[in-house]
């Protein structure tokens, strides 16, 4: 069968993209290899009964994403997030450049609904939409948008030492700042970091955890229903085992399943490694461009331990934070730097049936932890159930000094290494970014120099993942991105 | 020496090699200008001196290669006893008793490196000719003032324009090229061309000169290819000996200044800097006398500049704001050995020959990248690195008039002795890395402590001690990207100017930041010329 685009993967991104083509009347397919939609948002059954999604924050939904999913809702959120209160004289600081983190995360956002810009960006349709962002950068005023510019590169553990008396304040923000890194706060760019994951956060917070009254999935399913009215068909259950090339053209796509479609146009919401050496014959790709796709830094990290219990954790289900110094951040991402756990990693964890009662049988609750920094490859070896278990206990070990008698609460236990998290969602080295999020791999860098702008260089190829600008955490910005640039071409 | 009141056209606060540039220019334009030295002697942290009788330390620093040429040019420092004896080698001893070399031959290099990696030869030819297009490329950024991105003043938009002219000239390939090398840690950008470990500890090991920063730090690209920008007789990156050591290149810019008129006062330390109004109008000494100048220009770092000199009650709070963040972290310190007679490194036991070659040039002890990673973890909690890393010379290989015949001297340069060790840098602690340092190279060459005949081991606060430079960090500020260029030291003072009328800044602490330059000394006296009467 042929259809005039056919996306792979039925996440938030692949999803906006479906339901953007087929809005302009294309017909479109989508294939997702997990039984249910939503890429990186489902929630997953981890025992029987009890299913939890990853992350406290399925990400922020750019304007231009929900008007094409008819979104409502995107503006309109209910945050389940502990307000902070730092102590002394901290507070009117912390208000302060909260304050204007949000002012700079402000212009990311703007910057985050266009292609990036480019040394040799020249046409007018490129340049009058940043003129938009020139003009919102410039409403920063002098003053900040110096300090902008001064403040994107640097280490947040520097910010924090130069804006914090006291620790509390200075590891909440740190923390916020290495999540999904496999840097610590001392390391420049993390800061950057921070103020990407802060777009779409409530005023007062560095970080978002909004939720949907619906369910994690929220945006997906949204996006789901407007593909589905426009038109577009979603195939779930189906692996995609091969994008087929003809002529340094793309031709259609093959299952694993051995089915095959035809289509002109393929937009993969696979990570940059998988879509173009897992799911391309590599005789299709020039080496230096098939260098610079396994030059980029993937650099999984990130572990999460899901719990089946039978009292209540977090009444809210806010997300909290175990570890108490940005010292002990620091050492905990030294050990990622050789290929070890840490040993005493950085936890954080949140309930999410709290918030979403159906997660859990009746009278039992959810609680989701992540650990930084478990690396994919380990040094010594790969990985085994002891490795995975040490996992385990040590997040365990750390929601119960916050929580005590936490352990004794515990009905199910499922751990997720990297391992396992490229297993079930499908991402090279189990990072759910797609791209460590840092100043070298992002914008124009996005996912290698020079290829920013979502066609691949086979033709009718595109790239409409986190692996592209925006990058993660922004719910359908590169799916949106990608197949503007696709509906070009079509 | 006159006492009493003097006059001139310019007074230049501190003799360190920046200054003594600007005063050199100044002076040849016409200006009457005095450079006053607090020590004895001028160079600030390139100096010559004979701590050991009949041996000779290039104390702080001890090689060059980014002294701008066209400031060799303009003074004519050749002919005031510049002379630069290229480094013809660097070569590390490996763990396994192996070592690898790089020799100044290129055939010779690419057959030493064939022996460890076959893959990584074609790579390194690549990767040379990549680096000599990304100097190219930031060259003219060295010699530009940096323009303000928030200014619409017409000389900084007309800056900002011929920046980005200059960017697109360079074409998206290589524009991204130089952003990888701004934005990435130093192993990170080698391990995209390279294999071989211990190659990739060498080459990335000149991004943490100098730098609180391990290998796997982002930003240490930036500072390895800061490092790459040397020319030496128009050779791109090649490191070279001062006969005479680095004094010797401080002596040469202090004649040339002495030949175009300039006056030059040691043990002159400044006590005050006067002002009228909002106009500097002169220094006072430490033994009270009083000198008259419509320009005073420090050559001394941040800090001292908008702490000391100036009163910070006086500046602009957002100055002050500016300098109390703008980071130092002093991160290396010097071992410098009177030796009476070559150490003997084990990679070279079964050839003399190739033993004595070697020690003409450098060694570098940087076996593997995770050993320089190691060593900055050492120093992130407050301790000196157990197993440092060193960049070793024997000037007196090159420049035997550095030691008696048959003796030598040895400077070690060493990653990492942070500033804020944990107790501080009393005697024991001095003595301890001292030890340490020792102990680290006699794994490499084991004859090492029977042949040490004298000894000065310098930590972070001898430097900033001896030398002023606040933390002992060596570029009077960190290479970070948050602090260069535009940035540095503080938004809106990038200039070389200040908030006192008449006072400017010379030294590395202004774009485009530290090493054995003499370019912001450079620019900052153009800027003062340029200025005229409104200076």
């Amino acid at each position: 069968m042929r259809y005039d685009a056919i996306v792979i993967g039925a996440g938030p991104n692949g999803l906006t993209a479906a339901a953007a083509l087929a809005k302009r009347g294309r017909t479109v397919l989508v294939l997702e290899r997990a039984p249910k939609i939503g890429g990186h948002t489902r929630p997953i059954e981890f025992a029987p009964g009890f299913r939890a999604p990853l992350n406290a924050d399925a990400g922020w939904v750019p304007p231009n994403v929900a008007k094409v999913i008819g979104e409502r809702s995107a503006h309109d959120r209910t945050t389940a997030v502990r307000p902070y209160e730092a102590p002394g004289r901290d507070t009117q600081r912390r208000t302060q450049l909260v304050a204007r983190l949000h002012k700079f995360a402000g212009v990311l956002g703007a910057l985050y609904q266009l292609e990036p810009p480019d040394i040799d960006t020249t046409s007018p349709t490129e340049l009058l939409p940043l003129l938009g962002v020139a003009l919102r950068t410039k409403a920063l005023g002098r003053a900040d948008m110096i300090e902008f510019l001064r403040v994107m590169p640097m280490s947040i553990q520097d910010l924090v030492d130069d804006t914090f008396e006291r620790e509390e304040p200075k590891v909440e923000m740190a923390a916020a700042a290495i999540r999904d890194l496999r840097q610590g706060p001392r390391s420049a760019g993390t800061t950057f970091n921070l103020i990407h994951n802060m777009i779409g956060a409530p005023d007062g917070f560095v970080t978002r955890a909004t939720w949907k009254h619906e369910g994690p999935d929220a945006l997906a399913t949204a996006a789901e229903k407007a593909a589905r009215v426009a038109g577009a068909d979603i195939r779930l259950g189906t692996g995609v085992a091969r994008i087929s090339v003809r002529d340094n053209a793309v031709t259609g796509v093959v299952l694993e399943n051995g089915d095959e479609f035809t289509s002109a146009t393929v937009l993969s919401t696979a990570d940059p490694k998988r879509t173009l050496l897992g799911l391309l014959d590599p005789v299709w790709l020039d080496p230096e461009f098939m260098h610079a796709v396994k030059n980029i830094k993937l650099r999984g990290s990130t572990a999460y331990v899901m719990y089946g219990v039978d009292t209540e954790v977090e009444p809210h289900g806010f997300p909290r934070s175990v570890t108490a110094s940005t010292v002990a951040l620091e050492k905990a991402a030294d050990a990622a730097k050789y290929g070890e756990v840490s040993p005493e990693p950085h936890v954080e964890f949140f309930s999410p049936s709290a918030r979403w009662p159906h997660l859990a049988p009746a009278g039992k609750h959810v609680v989701v932890a992540r650990l930084q920094y478990v690396p994919y490859s380990l040094k010594r070896g790969a990985w085994n159930a002891a490795q995975a278990a040490e996992i385990g206990d040590k997040a365990t070990c750390a929601i119960n000094r916050a929580v005590p008698g936490f352990e004794s609460s515990i009905v199910h236990r499922a751990v997720l290494t990297p391992r396992d998290i490229e297993e079930t969602f499908g991402v090279t080295e189990g990072a759910l970014t797609q791209g460590e999020m840092m100043l070298d791999q992002i914008l124009f860098m996005r996912p290698v120099p020079g290829w920013a702008h979502y066609e691949m260089p086979v033709r009718g190829l595109f790239l409409a993942g986190s692996g592209a600008h925006p990058g993660p955490g922004v719910l359908g910005g590169a799916g949106l991105l990608a197949a503007k640039a696709a509906l070009k071409k079509l | 020496m006159t006492s009493g009141t003097s006059r001139y056209d310019a007074i230049v606060i501190g003799g360190g090699h920046n200054g003594l540039v600007a005063a050199a220019y100044l002076a040849r334009a016409g200006k009457k200008v005095v450079v006053l030295e607090r020590r004895p002697l001028v160079g600030g942290a390139a100096v010559t001196e004979e701590v050991v009788p009949g041996f000779k330390f290039s104390v702080f620093s001890y090689v060059v290669s980014l002294l701008r040429p066209e400031i060799i040019r303009e003074l004519d420092l050749p002919s005031h006893g510049l002379q630069i004896l290229p480094l013809e080698s660097t070569v590390t001893p490996m763990d396994n008793g192996d070592y690898f070399a790089g020799w100044g031959d290129a055939d010779e290099s690419r057959a030493e490196l064939r022996r460890h990696s076959p893959r990584d030869v074609e790579a390194m030819a690549q990767f040379g000719r990549l680096m000599v297009h990304m100097g190219m490329a930031v060259k003219p950024i060295l010699s530009m003032v940096p323009p303000d991105p928030s200014s619409l003043a017409p000389s900084d938009l007309k800056g900002l324009l011929a920046l980005a002219k200059h960017f697109r000239s360079l074409g998206s390939e290589k524009f991204h090229a130089l952003y990888k090398l701004m934005t990435m840690s130093s192993a990170d950008y080698l391990d995209e061309w390279f294999e071989f470990d211990t190659l990739k500890a060498t080459k990335g090991a000149s991004g943490i000169i100098g730098t609180f920063l391990g290998p796997r730090s982002p930003g240490t690209a930036y500072v390895l290819l800061h490092h790459y920008m040397g020319e030496i007789d128009g050779a791109f990156r090649a490191w070279g000996f001062q006969k005479g050591g680095t004094g010797a290149i401080s002596n040469a810019i202090a004649s040339a200044a002495r030949a175009f008129g300039a006056e030059i006062r040691t043990d002159a330390p400044v006590s005050k800097v006067l002002t009228s109004g909002s106009h500097v109008s002169g220094v006072v000494l430490g033994n009270g006398d009083e000198l008259r100048a419509p320009l005073v220009i420090s050559g001394l770092d941040p800090r001292l500049t908008f702490t000391q000199l100036l009163d910070p009650k006086t500046l602009p709070s957002d100055l002050v704001d500016g300098v109390r963040k703008y980071k130092f972290r002093g991160s290396s310190g010097k071992v410098n050995l009177a030796l009476k007679t070559l150490p003997e490194f084990t990679c070279f036991r079964n050839d003399r020959d190739l033993a004595l070659r070697a020690a003409r040039g450098a060694f570098s002890i940087s076996p593997t990248v995770e050993y320089l990673e190691h060593a900055y973890d050492d120093a992130k909690y407050g301790q000196f690195s157990r197993q440092p890393y060193m960049d070793i010379v024997i000037p007196s290989m090159i420049d035997p008039g550095m030691a008696p015949p048959g003796q030598h001297v040895m400077s070690i340069f060493v990653q990492y002795a942070p500033f804020d060790v944990t107790g501080g840098w009393d005697d024991a602690k001095r003595d301890a890395f001292g030890n340490t340092v020792i102990k680290t190279l006699s794994c490499y060459a084991p004859n090492l402590e029977s042949i040490i005949v004298g000894k000065q081991v310098i930590t972070p606060a001898d430097i900033e001690r001896i030398t002023g430079l606040s933390e002992g960090n060596i570029f009077q500020g960190e290479l970070a990207l948050h602090q260069l260029f535009f940035l540095r030291p503080v938004p809106k003072w990038a200039k070389y100017r200040t908030p006192v009328r008449g006072f400017w800044q010379c030294g590395s602490g202004t774009h485009p930041g530290g090493g054995i330059m003499g370019a912001s000394g450079r620019i900052a006296a153009m800027e003062i010329l340029k200025a005229g009467t409104s200076a």
